[in-house]
């Protein structure tokens, strides 16, 4: 290990806190506040992974988390960045991608035979013979797979949460700090969001002069007014990966995504240092001049060998100088350009004893075969764009810093609809087009000189606090001339292994290829040669690409552009996505007794219910019990999650005539009427039963699926209809248990009501108001089931105390609770169709029996002119009831209905029927077949066809004699 | 996620409304041919423009219409159905909670 | 006949900053809701918000919560819910009673903390500059349709108090309750 740089370098590191930490295996000294990446930078280091096709030995470039270079694998997770990773919370990692080992892997020979491995390769090779792939596919997917996912890992606890504010500031470079300050300032709150751990951005490693004193103070102060201001709240660490319609940005800190909905949104998310493309610009050693600086200003780390600067731009002479501050070999400067812009640089670097190569570049790189980094370089007078003259020097150098200059970081722009012009003039791409409240500030925004990034800060906050309807004070003029970028820094090579794309392992004629073979759109080379796929997702990438693309297609690089920045930003855990699970379930206020009654849960939209009571093992039997106790005794279900609507008002009855298929001018108080609702379609889409509690007053049932789309679309229509009646979804308001079977009627006159019983006094389909055991209860006599039977209605805060009195009154009469299976073979013996299980998307009334339910004496209800244009049409299906024997495999609901070969209908309902002993169910047949005697053949499980008996309905007390008792 | 801007509750995340497709005259269903009330059930305008639709706001099962212009999906206006459809009737569309 | 809360045995939540999740289902509530409802309500001398989705103190302890122009809920947190029969028939010429006794539950959250434990649920900002005592919003909780309203408790205390559809009260105060985890 190197001894680390004195103070002030070092600004993230604790020099007395060392951590005991391992990759791949080895030791690996660190510090408290190193990442993996900058601790083995530090141990002499270079490599720390493979790529991804050629198995080349790769190190860091950014050493900001924005390339895949520094790939590698916790014990939990696959392909994390090593430079972001802190050591101390991760001091155990390896190389992944690797075969053998990172500095001999055995798939490195695939980079000798790589021109045989050309873009696109997998699209057209590996495809004959026939069958060839899969042996293909296994190689090529273990040399090319990144790490391992752990299986056994448990998920740990992600959450979400909404923050507000104001003002969103992402980024807290100079531009962010300035616009933060100027907007809290101006009364906004702020939310200041950063990715590093720190305040300051390009402050905390960039030296923006040759003298940077003055500017380290500005920092510092401007740093501090933010932390401190009682307006901003301030996230580091936090990553804002998307930007979504109306501001509404995802930022991950830690475990938890905040869901950020800001009132206006500054974007001031830097842009990326960019590489110049030349031979073996991929080597370990090659890092940006950014990456530098923050190995020596954050880390403290001082790489060994000698320096090279490769200069597309002023700054990067300014890292040069920084180096050479920190004791590093700075052994030349080469520039791409003629001159800098400043002639002070050539002074400076004079006085300094850095030799200077102008007009000139790095053509090839060298490896050194043990340490497998860079060892050397050759510089090459730069005759014409991207055309290299003579050899002028050779560097035996370890360490090469580049800046070919900016590109900016457009992808939360783009996001939000911006476009992107390359501006020929400044060889750089500008923003234009954001959306209304969505501003861009600093490096972004093409604003390079310290003064004019600040400036364009406090201008942006000025212009997002208008949009908020904030005052704001005059904009400040801005001056910003320098001239970052360089316009060609890509220089070609006869032996190729010049990178484009360092994740995908692109080269410079992989691009060009791509467009001879007639990929011209920039989206299509991205397709084909997979640019811009891999985790930088284009940051380096996208310019050169760009550049190259529209070289070779003799467009303008505005024409040819960057591919659509979608979210995410950077890869996220899917578990951010996840976050805690909110699934909503609903349970009715009798669901403990269920419980404590053996009750086996089925879910029901939201709702759990009952599906039996007793032991899983014995459903049949149990359910058995239960269908007898009905037939032959007394049940009790819990109904609750039955929809309930009520209609109040003088035109309550007109409202019902309107909305449901019946008739309900005329219905008498005291009775219930079936309510079929048909969609405009003319399906049936609900059904349930009104009882009609007063001349102004219903009360009617849905389903329990359906019920708010049938409270949803009553309110509509009315919002049309505008009659005087008050509509409320009441299924919350009111629990209900229905009681059925010959001796309900003595349970319930056991148990102490105020209404008289009798058949007489209380018929069938009748529904009364009145105290059961001292409940208010609205009662309806309904046969569902088939037998004797009373529904109970109650304010829910009562219905546990109704449910136990009539457990308790009921044992002398065995009564037994039932679940939602027997309550289906009960209804299936009655032939009673489920809207939702017997009926489908298009079902029309006819094809289901329900052409008495259509009032055609009335004016109109909805739906009405659509079912009499299909009732008028020749049938295509009917629903019938149909029998088998025991004996005969048991269709199940699905099976499919078939005649002459063609497929006819399909089977909705069918059980074992313990009260017929038979298989009964229900089926759409083919009209031709669907009178009682007639034959439908199924298809059931393993193809075996079988003759079922169309059967009339329904199937038990065909006259409905004891539902009526 | 997109705010909507509900007439009775203000600004809120779509995800708390419910789409009710495009408000659209309802030919008489006794004096249509088939044809007319087919196109009124099955089609729908898709002409670029300001289209007026239904929506709800879920929490208080409030309906209203939204005016939005469906390329740049900038919503323009939203506003009570009382504005279309008043007959005089003496109870307005007022919002009736899922419950009570 | 005794009534029985959806949240029977849910105890409370306590925490630090005052953190405190209760339940008040059983304290006594009504609502009127039509045309005429809010000259109904001054008539029996209540005190009426006057635009909707507010919260104001009343007589008897009481608070008078608006839901739209013509919907009101009175509410009573120390009051006890009533054993009748709820009041069905319209108390005035189009101006009906509500069942809300019955169909919500009624959580309360006391605790300074609280705007940050609802964000957690929440996507409607519930911080006291955003949403002052007397607010109320209809919205969504942790995916279900909830009525928020920032009062003052009978301590004087700023509280939320939050009316869930009952079946989905015992949902909602788990997710509270995990929200609140946190801070305690």
């Amino acid at each position: 290990m190197t001894d680390r740089l004195p103070l002030p370098f070092g600004s993230r590191i604790k020099r007395d806190a060392p951590v005991r930490a391992r990759f791949d295996g080895r030791e690996l000294p660190a510090l408290e506040g190193d990442t993996v990446a900058s601790a083995l930078v530090a141990s002499g280091q270079w490599v720390i992974s493979r790529s991804f096709k050629y198995h080349r030995p790769r190190g860091p470039l950014t050493m900001a988390g924005h390339d895949a270079n520094t790939l590698v694998q916790t014990p939990a997770a696959p392909n994390r960045l090593a430079d972001e990773l802190p050591i101390a919370e991760y001091p155990d990692t390896t190389a992944q991608n690797v075969s053998g080992s990172l500095m001999a892997d055995r798939n490195a020979i695939i980079d000798w035979f790589g021109r045989f491995l050309p873009v696109g390769f997998y699209y057209r090779a590996f495809y004959k013979p026939f069958g060839v792939w899969h042996w293909w596919e296994r190689m090529i997917r273990k040399a090319a797979g990144l790490g391992v996912a752990n299986l056994s890992a448990t998920p740990h606890y992600q959450d979400k949460q909404y923050l507000f504010c104001d003002v969103a500031v992402v980024g807290a470079g100079p531009a962010g700090l300035s616009a933060a300050l100027q907007a809290a300032e101006g009364g906004a709150s702020v939310l200041l969001i950063d990715e590093q751990p720190e305040l300051g951005g390009s402050l905390s490693y960039h030296r923006f002069a040759i003298d940077n004193e003055a500017v380290r103070s500005e920092a510092e102060t401007l740093i501090a007014s933010v932390a401190s201001h009682p307006r901003i709240k301030v996230l580091t660490h936090a990553l804002c990966n998307g930007w979504f319609t109306d501001h509404y940005l995802p930022v991950i800190q830690g475990d938890r995504m905040f869901k950020v909905r800001a009132k206006s949104c500054v974007l001031a998310t830097g842009s990326s240092e960019q590489h110049v493309v030349f031979r073996n610009n991929d080597l370990p050693g090659v890092v940006l001049c950014s990456a530098l600086e923050r190995l020596l200003n954050h880390y403290a780390v001082a790489p060994q060998g000698e320096l090279v600067v490769l200069a597309g731009n002023d700054q990067a002479w300014l890292t040069a100088f920084t180096a050479a501050e920190a004791g590093l070999s700075v052994a030349a400067v080469v520039d791409l350009r003629d001159a800098p812009e400043d002639g002070a640089l050539l002074a400076e670097a004079r006085a300094r004893g850095i030799t200077v190569h102008m007009a000139a570049t790095v053509y090839n790189a060298r490896r050194d075969s043990r340490s497998q980094s860079l060892c050397g370089i050759d510089i090459y007078q730069i005759d014409a764009q991207g055309e290299v003259g003579n050899l002028i020097a050779e560097y035996d150098c370890a360490v090469l810093a580049m800046s070919a200059g900016f590109m900016p970081a457009y992808q939360l722009a783009c996001q939000a609809g911006a476009k992107l012009d390359y501006d020929d003039d400044r060889a750089a791409f500008t923003l234009t087009g954001l959306p209304a409240g969505l501003l861009v500030a600093g490096s972004v925004n093409s604003m390079d000189s310290l003064d004019a990034v600040l400036v364009d800060g406090r201008n942006a906050a000025r212009a997002a606090l208008r949009c908020i309807d904030m005052t704001a004070d005059e904009d400040e003029p801005i001056i910003c001339a320098a001239q970052v970028n360089h316009p060609w820094p890509i220089f070609p090579h006869p032996k190729g292994r010049e990178f484009v794309d360092f994740d995908e392992d692109l080269q410079i004629k992989d691009i060009v290829n791509a467009t001879r073979l007639g990929y011209r759109d920039v989206q299509l080379v991205k397709r084909y040669s997979t640019v811009g796929m891999g985790p930088s997702q284009g940051r380096h990438s996208a310019l050169p690409t760009a550049r190259l693309v529209a070289q070779a297609t003799a467009r303008s690089v505005s024409e040819t552009g960057v591919t659509t920045a979608r979210p995410p930003v950077k890869p996220e855990a899917l578990g951010h996505i996840a976050g805690r699970r909110f699934h909503p379930h609903r349970h009715t206020a009798i669901a403990d007794r269920h419980d404590a009654a053996g009750a086996q849960w089925m879910p029901a939209g939201l709702w759990g219910r009952p599906a039996f009571y007793g032991e899983p093992n014995h459903k049949q039997r149990c359910v058995a019990e239960e269908v007898m106790a009905v037939r032959t005794g007394v049940g009790v279900i819990d109904v609750s999650t039955l929809g309930g609507i009520e209609l109040r008002g003088p035109d309550a009855a007109e409202f019902m005539n309107r909305f449901y298929t019946y008739g309900f001018l005329k219905q008498p108080v005291g009775r219930t009427r079936y309510a079929v609702l048909v969609s405009e379609q003319g399906v049936v889409i609900d059904d349930g039963v009104a009882a009609r509690l007063a001349e102004d007053h219903f009360y009617a049932t849905a389903t329990t699926g359906g019920v708010d789309r049938v409270y949803r679309e009553m309110l509509r229509w009315n919002a049309q209809w505008r009659l005087s009646v008050d509509i409320a979804n009441v299924t919350a308001a009111f629990s209900a248990i229905n009681i059925a079977g010959p001796d309900s009627r003595a349970v319930l006159e056991s148990l102490g009501c105020s209404i008289e019983l009798s058949a007489e006094a209380f018929p069938y389909l009748g529904c009364r108001e009145g105290d059961v055991a001292g409940i208010p209860s609205r009662l309806m006599r309904v046969g569902f089931v088939g037998e004797l039977g009373y529904e109970l209605h109650v304010p829910s805060l009562f219905a546990a105390g109704l449910w136990d009195a009539i457990i308790e009154a009921g044992a002398q009469w065995h009564i037994k609770p039932f679940g939602v299976e027997a309550q289906r073979l009960l209804r299936l013996e009655k032939g009673h169709i489920i809207v939702g299980q017997d009926t489908d998307g298009m079902t029309h009334p006819g094809e289901v029996g329900l052409d008495w339910a259509m009032n055609r004496t009335k004016t109109d209800f909805v739906g009405r002119r659509s079912v009499d244009i299909l009732a008028a049409s020749a049938p295509i299906r009917q629903l019938v009831g149909f029998s088998l024997d025991l004996t005969a495999p048991k269709p199940l609901e699905g099976h499919l209905v078939i005649k002459d070969g063609d497929i006819v209908g399909n089977v909705t309902s069918c059980e074992i029927s313990p009260t017929l002993n038979q298989i009964i169910g229900l089926a759409y047949a083919h009209p031709d077949d669907a009178n009682p005697g007639d034959h439908i053949a199924i298809r059931t499980e393993g193809g075996a066809l079988v003759q079922a008996r169309v059967e009339a309905l329904p199937f038990y007390d065909p006259g409905n004699a004891r539902q009526a008792l | 996620m997109k705010i909507l801007t509900c007439p009775l509750n203000g600004p809120r995340n779509i995800a708390e409304f419910t789409y009710g497709g495009q408000v659209k005259p309802i030919p008489n269903p006794t004096g249509a041919t088939d044809q007319e009330w087919a196109h009124y059930v099955f089609y729908g305008d898709n002409h670029i423009g300001v289209v007026r639709e239904w929506w709800m706001h879920t929490p208080s099962s409030y309906w209203f219409i939204v005016e939005r212009h469906n390329q740049t999906d900038e919503v323009l206006r939203t506003f009570d159905p009382a504005e279309l459809f008043d007959a005089g009737a003496s109870s307005a569309n007022e919002p009736a909670r899922d419950d009570s | 006949m005794s009534l029985r809360s959806p949240l029977e045995g849910c105890g409370v939540i306590e925490g630090p900053r005052g953190l405190l999740l209760r339940d008040l289902s059983l304290a006594r509530r009504g609502g009127v809701r039509g045309a005429g409802a809010r000259e109904w309500l001054l008539s029996q001398g209540h005190t009426s918000p006057d635009a909707p989705n507010q919260i104001v103190a009343s007589s008897e302890s009481g608070f008078v919560m608006s839901l739209s122009h013509r919907e009101f809920w009175l509410l009573q947190p120390v009051g006890e819910a009533s054993t009748g029969r709820p009041a069905s028939e319209a108390v005035a010429s189009g101006v009906w009673p509500l069942y809300c006794q019955h169909s919500h539950a009624w959580l309360q959250l006391a605790g300074e903390p609280r705007a940050e434990v609802m964000a957690k649920l929440c996507g409607v900002d519930l911080s006291d500059a955003a949403f002052p005592l007397g607010s109320v919003a209809q919205t969504q909780a942790a995916r279900v349709s909830v009525i928020m309203a920032a009062h003052q408790d009978e301590n004087d205390q700023p509280v939320f108090s939050m009316f869930v559809d009952q079946s989905l009260a015992r949902y909602l105060w788990e997710a509270i309750e995990d929200a609140m985890a946190e801070f305690i």
